[in-house]
């Protein structure tokens, strides 16, 4: 344990301190890249504009949180006491997990405006874990507490209060610890694009033209630390609780088996299909907005599939598609196999990875847009900064699930083989990676749709090709059609790899 | 009614369980009664259907054929009055709760307020956990929650008192204690009483009357009757009058394998 | 569209009920002043100094409005700030402007121009001079993926093919100009010379609208919904505006320091950079018929120029009248 800690130390000294020389010597892109104490020296020299931002930020984050989280403990709870909603939902609940926040903040600043389209971001970045982790923290109960209270004539509600809503908790506060940094991230992104005058998010955007990335890696940093605040906060809060403590998993989101007879399951499915249309059409019409920017599904359908608009819409977005999905698959390959190498080198050397973890949370809270200078200069405006870009935001997820699933594997295991001499690498390649196969699928369902995000951020940032350009040249062209067509068909493709993955994984499990 | 317990009833039970789609027999013609206050062990060997019986009685299992009746009512209704006391073989804390909060449980569950708590500080006294009421389940070792759940299994004041392999899960030694406790309990209140155990002379200890259940398909293979009077003392255990009888139960139990 | 229009009045109507039964006071201030959603087209910086000097010398009340100044960004549409009835009036550019009138039947009229000239231009280092459009060739020129059909057209005006022009997208910050990862630049040609300046090189320019590309910015916008219902409003608040604009040009310098603690608080820009700004956006602006004035000639270099990139313009967008009436 002691090696293990002097190793991260190292590590992390050694890090920062490379770092140091090869921001003060410029020798990373050209310069582009700020060393540590440059940033701080910008943060100091900044510090008193600071305030205002990230008060705005921490309020807007703050405020998404709780709604957000909210209506997941509601719809969790809904979800368990009848198992039938969590299936019709289930297209809705997917949707919301893949939406791509680059393509949903136009729209949701046409549709909400003011600060309600940065809350609206908060609270959607905070739905999916902690409704995930309710759900789940709600349905793995002891079952024979439950039949204590059924004994004594307790029905679904009594079990509900007196047993599922507490025993909830702790997996409740481990996806809080999720949903905290999300709702900073979602805050940001909305303040950068929605017009609003202070939060990070503007902060950062004014700062953009400046050509001064210290001041962008502070504002990057600013926003890492209130994004580490959350997530310290829910995580002492859950140390505070788990008295029943009990090892939760975000990932298992899995559903309980189907139940019911063949026709009704096939209606539920297609219904859940459907649904995440009907609330679509539900808000727009709720929201009053003139179907010259608000487009139904049959809007959308029109602006496609009939003239004259839509022999050259599909044409369009079919090319972007076809640019677009190649690369998103191999993004998301790229950035579970740097997860996995992570996770098995987390495994091996323990003390090396943790070192790195502080990095890699810093990459997972650094707005993108505050980097493309940086990615580019290293990576030119090809594949190689797709990739990169796609593995950045991918890889961080997929590791903590890899790392789960390696953590998991029995000690006796380990054992075993090491009894016959295997020992680090080996008893990894005869053990553990067989043993966290499974987990590498549910890695892959939570990758899938951060891979088309991180694709298409860099096209709209670096490369000017695929889905993310089409995006935003529609935005300037006021291409509503195409903007609601290219947000759908994001939703749709994540959606579709996302069940794919569930499919693997199912494949992959069964063994 | 203090004065004990009434009648339990099981008249021609069957169950059987769809296991990989094909139904499998639990239960087979099963009929068993307990007089008000009488005290029932059920034993039998691992999977015989005890503990399906016992779930039965309770109304937590449907049947495939038969009835169960306590007094004249279904089970249902006199397990939602809070009539029926239950303990598992786990004792089944929650373990936020408390011992004192735990075993008001069932009151918190039928909905009781006001004086219903009040007869929880005796229970504590009764089970020997006095001095523990704001421990936590986590805090105490197996013996002493399996205490809590007794406690809890009679806080209502049942009329029928169920449990199933109460004292499974411990030591030799602590299990007499319990057993002990157990007959004092029961001899203060006169609850009907079913036990479902693996303990020969646990069972011949306590009950008044040992029905022994043969396994796959589960059917009763005898019934012996026990004639020592209450309350009876430990010493018993050592007593050759006590060995014919565990004998006996013995007997049927092998005859059966 | 009827049924969400009638939706929405009733609604309005509702909100309406709601504002005079909660606050009694609400209707003697609208007697008072008019409120006024004026819709800008980017964050706060020099590009918008006129209107906050106008707000801060009362000229918008003066005029009976009570002006509600909201800042844009890069996901704010300022069109459909319009058309879903967040604001009265916006600034535009009038290529999408017009293009929506045309795609998609907005119903739009352009009743001013802030930019004369389109500040728009090919930013470049001046120790890699890119004075022409001719110097392209063989370049990597970084533009915003909006501004893409604009400078394919002014290349098509000068000859050039535009596959010749390495053309990638331009994500808000110089720095890949400063380090040389690209050769040029696509920006507002008032700005981010200043900034390159700052880091020790020396820039060079030239507007899209000296090769060709003739079209205004910041092209004030409403909705023809609008131009009737509130046409006093729309006269007050260009003429209120036009007379910020005066006094802030005046000196250019004078202004922008001003709003160090309001205005510019806290946008990470620096007052010297807003100032450059003002300064070099002064002749773009400035027009002897009048600040925000159209005259033929201008409206008819726009038809032609947007004409270049297939978006069909006509007279009829552009109304003249409310200048008139200033």
């Amino acid at each position: 344990m002691g090696t293990g800690r002097r190793a991260t130390a190292l590590t992390l000294i050694g890090i920062v301190a490379l770092w140091e020389i090869a921001g003060d010597l410029d020798l990373v892109a050209s310069g582009a890249l700020p060393s540590p104490s440059e940033i701080l020296v910008a943060f100091w020299r900044d510090k008193a504009d600071y305030w205002p931002h990230i008060l705005a930020t921490v309020r807007t984050a703050a405020i998404g949180f709780v709604i957000g989280n909210a209506v997941a403990i509601l719809a969790a709870i809904l979800f368990v006491r009848v198992p039938a909603s969590e299936r019709l939902a289930r297209g809705i609940n997917i949707a919301i997990f893949a939406l791509p926040p680059i393509a949903i903040v136009p729209v949701l600043v046409i549709a909400l405006p003011g600060e309600g389209a940065r809350l609206a971001l908060a609270a959607l970045a905070v739905y999916f874990p902690t409704m995930t982790a309710m759900t789940v923290g709600l349905r793995e109960i002891d079952p024979r507490v439950v039949d204590v209270v059924r004994a004594y004539g307790g029905g679904d509600g009594a079990v509900m209060r007196w047993v599922r809503l507490r025993s909830s908790l702790p997996a409740l506060l481990g996806g809080l610890r999720v949903a905290a940094p999300n709702a900073v991230l979602g805050a940001i992104l909305a303040e950068f694009g929605s017009g609003s005058r202070y939060g990070l998010g503007a902060y950062l955007l004014g700062s953009l033209g400046r050509a001064d990335p210290a001041r962008l890696w502070g504002i990057g940093l600013a926003a890492t630390a209130i994004a580490g605040l959350g997530y310290a906060l829910a995580a002492l809060a859950a140390k505070r609780v788990t008295d029943a403590s009990r090892a939760v998993t975000i990932a298992s989101g899995a559903m309980p088996p189907a139940k019911g007879r063949g026709q009704q399951r096939i209606a539920i499915a297609v219904a859940s299909f459907l649904l995440p249309f009907v609330v679509w059409w539900l808000l727009l019409w709720l929201g009053g907005l003139s179907p010259i920017i608000a487009k139904t599904p049959l809007g959308v359908f029109e602006y496609l599939f009939l003239p004259p608009t839509g022999a050259s819409a599909r044409e369009r977005l079919l090319a972007a598609l076809v640019e677009t999905l190649p690369i998103t698959v191999l993004g998301m390959a790229a950035g579970l196999a740097v997860a996995f190498l992570l996770a098995v080198l987390g495994a091996v050397r323990p003390g090396i990875v943790r070192a790195l973890l502080p990095i890699a949370l810093v990459t997972q809270t650094m707005p993108l847009v505050a980097l493309t200078p940086l990615l580019v200069l290293i990576f030119g405006r090809g594949i190689a900064v797709t990739v990169a870009i796609t593995v950045s935001v991918t890889f961080f997820p997929a590791y903590v699930t890899l790392a789960q699933g390696l953590a998991m594997v029995p000690r006796a295991a380990f054992d075993l083989v090491g009894a016959y001499g295997a020992r680090g690498w080996t008893a990894m390649r005869l053990v553990a990676l067989p043993a966290s196969l499974p987990w590498l699928f549910a890695a892959a369902r939570l990758a899938v749709p951060r891979a088309l995000l991180g694709v298409m951020i860099a096209e709209w940032l670096a490369t000017g090709r695929g889905l993310g350009n089409l995006l935003n040249q529609s935005r300037g062209y006021l291409d509503y059609g195409m903007i609601w067509s290219v947000a759908l068909v994001s939703v749709l493709v994540s959606v579709a790899l996302y069940q794919a993955a569930v499919m693997l994984e199912r494949v992959a499990t069964r063994r | 009614m203090g004065g004990g317990g009434r009648a339990v009833v099981i008249e021609d039970v069957v169950k059987t369980f769809l296991v990989r789609g094909s139904p499998l027999t639990v239960l087979d013609h099963v009929s068993l009664a307990c007089p008000p206050g009488s005290f029932i062990a059920l034993i039998g060997p691992s999977g015989c259907g005890k503990s399906t019986l016992l779930r039965i009685a309770l109304g937590l299992e449907h049947v495939d054929a038969g009835r169960v009746l306590i007094g004249d009512e279904a089970p249902d209704a006199v397990r939602r009055r809070g009539e029926i006391g239950i303990a598992f073989q786990d004792p089944a804390l929650l373990p936020w709760r408390s011992v004192t909060a735990n075993i008001a449980l069932p009151l918190d569950v039928l909905g009781r307020r006001g004086t219903a708590r009040d007869r929880i500080p005796g229970l504590i006294r009764l089970v020997g956990l006095a001095g523990f009421e704001e421990a936590l389940p986590g805090e105490l070792s197996g013996g002493m929650r399996q205490r809590v759940a007794i406690a809890r299994s009679l806080v209502t004041d049942p009329d029928i008192l169920l449990m199933d392999e109460p004292f499974g899960a411990l030591d030799l030694i602590l299990r007499r204690q319990m057993n002990v406790e157990l007959q004092r309990i029961w001899l203060e209140r006169r609850p009907t009483t079913i036990l479902v155990t693996h303990g020969i002379d646990e069972a011949v200890f306590l009950a008044d009357r040992v029905v022994v259940l043969g396994g796959r398909p589960g059917r009763i293979v005898g019934i012996v009757d026990v004639p020592f009077p209450h309350p009876r003392p430990t010493t018993m255990f050592r007593d050759p009058a006590f060995h014919a009888l565990t004998d006996t139960v013995s007997a049927l139990l092998a005859g059966e394998e | 569209m009827k049924l969400s229009l009638s939706r929405r009045a009733f609604l309005g109507t509702a909100a309406a009920g709601l504002a005079a039964g909660a606050m009694p006071g609400y209707f003697r201030n609208a007697l008072a002043a008019t409120p006024f959603n004026f819709q800008a087209s980017w964050i706060n910086d020099a590009e918008f100094t006129g209107y906050f000097v106008a707000i801060d010398e009362g000229l918008y009340t003066a005029g009976g409005l009570d002006l509600n100044y909201m800042s844009g960004g890069p996901d704010v549409i300022p069109e459909s700030t319009l058309i879903s009835g967040t604001a009265d009036l916006t600034l535009t550019t009038p290529d999408t402007t017009v293009k929506a009138i045309v795609d998609q039947g907005a119903p739009f009229k352009i009743i001013g121009t802030q930019y004369q000239k389109n500040p728009i231009g090919i930013v470049s280092l001046a120790k890699a001079p890119i004075n022409s459009p001719a110097d392209l060739v063989g370049k990597t020129l970084a533009v915003p993926p909006v501004n893409v059909i604009s400078v394919e057209a002014m290349l098509k005006l000068n000859n050039i093919d535009k596959s010749a022009v390495n053309i990638v997208p331009y994500a808000y910050d110089p720095t890949p100009l400063i380090k040389g990862e690209i050769d040029a630049s696509l920006d507002f040609t008032t700005n981010v010379p200043f900034t390159i300046e700052q880091a020790g090189e020396k820039a060079t320019s030239f507007l899209l609208y000296d090769f060709g590309f003739t079209i205004y910015n910041d092209t004030v916008v409403v909705t023809e919904e609008t131009l009737k219902s509130k046409r006093a409003e729309l006269v007050a608040w260009l003429k209120a505006s036009r007379k910020g604009w005066e006094t802030n040009l005046a000196d250019p310098a004078v202004w922008p320091p001003k709003f160090a603690d309001t205005w510019f608080k806290g946008t990470g820009r620096t007052i010297e950079n807003e100032v450059f700004f003002n300064t070099a956006q002064k002749p773009l602006i400035e027009s002897p018929n009048g600040i925000f004035s159209m005259d033929e000639e201008g409206i008819a270099k726009n038809i032609e120029a947007l004409d270049q990139i297939g978006i069909k313009a006509t007279r009829e967008m552009f109304d003249t009248t409310l200048l008139e009436e200033i």
